[in-house]
């Protein structure tokens, strides 16, 4: 399972590697992201720039997470691909999850 | 045109042809080996159908598969598996979109796949963590239909290239 944890003052960053969140794997990445999200107890930044394909089973997936966030904490999916924003779009969960575009670097400088 | 001339044609004859490509796959139902046909279905296809249709064939592709498979590991106890089903899957590329037509010999698909069906109950303090596959699958497919006859189970539908289905909708 392909995924970097990085823990900042505020929040948990987790940068996800795995370019595929299909019924392959769902399972796993769930139970291994519980795992960390429980551990740390903080606001969650998931970078899914790389994730370029996301299925039911991966939708489920984030969901079971965003459900397994303690309360008051959010979780913010940042840098989506078309492919994967369209799956949350139909299924309406953009209305559930904090969904933001990755910040260019020309933001990132300002 | 003579035998050595159609030898001769090259890449030319071949392109007047209009020969577009089409994908056809007898595959065990099982994770690993739909995700391998997905990938290469894109491959096939990448030069002559853009990004959007390309994800809308992948995401429905991917639903009815997984469906297929998650059913042939639930198999009811008492009951042995000796293989897995084994999935026929077709896709042929015409003006207006994708063809697609797809048999199995796993477990019978419940009518309740098929007939018109909302998203699942959205309850913001326990939300749903799944029932949204054959939503999708009704969603972006066109003139989905199903049958079932012997031991497998057919499904047909079409992939348009425009997403006219929401444009006439909204």
């Amino acid at each position: 399972m392909q995924f970097d944890v990085t823990d900042t003052d505020s929040a948990l960053i987790i940068l996800v590697g795995e370019s595929r969140i299909d019924a392959a794997i769902a399972t796993s990445f769930k139970d291994k992201l519980r795992e960390v999200i429980l551990r740390h107890r903080k606001p969650v930044e998931m970078r899914m720039s790389s994730v370029d394909f996301m299925d039911s089973s991966g939708l489920g997936a984030m969901i079971a997470l965003r459900k397994a966030m303690p309360q008051d904490l959010g979780m913010s999916l940042i840098g989506m691909t078309p492919n994967v924003e369209r799956v949350f779009r139909l299924t309406r969960m953009d209305s559930v999850f904090d969904i933001r575009a990755a910040a260019t670097d020309e933001e990132q400088k300002e | 045109m003579t035998p050595v001339g159609r030898q001769n044609a090259g890449l030319t004859g071949a392109v007047t042809a209009q020969a577009r490509p089409m994908f056809h796959r007898v595959l065990p139902a099982s994770p690993e080996s739909v995700r391998n046909t997905l990938s290469d279905i894109r491959k096939r296809f990448r030069t002559n159908v853009d990004e959007d249709a390309m994800g809308r064939l992948e995401l429905v592709l991917a639903e009815v598969m997984n469906n297929v498979t998650e059913h042939a590991a639930a198999v009811p106890e008492g009951e042995v598996m000796d293989h897995l089903p084994s999935i026929h899957l077709s896709v042929v590329m015409h003006d207006s979109g994708l063809s697609c037509a797809i048999s199995d010999d796993g477990v019978l698909l419940p009518d309740e796949c098929i007939k018109p069906r909302g998203l699942p109950v959205m309850d913001d303090a326990d939300l749903p963590e799944g029932g949204f596959g054959w939503y999708l699958i009704q969603d972006l497919t066109q003139a989905l239909c199903y049958y079932r006859e012997g031991q497998r189970n057919f499904l047909a539908f079409s992939i348009p290239f425009a997403d006219v289905a929401h444009e006439v909708g909204a």
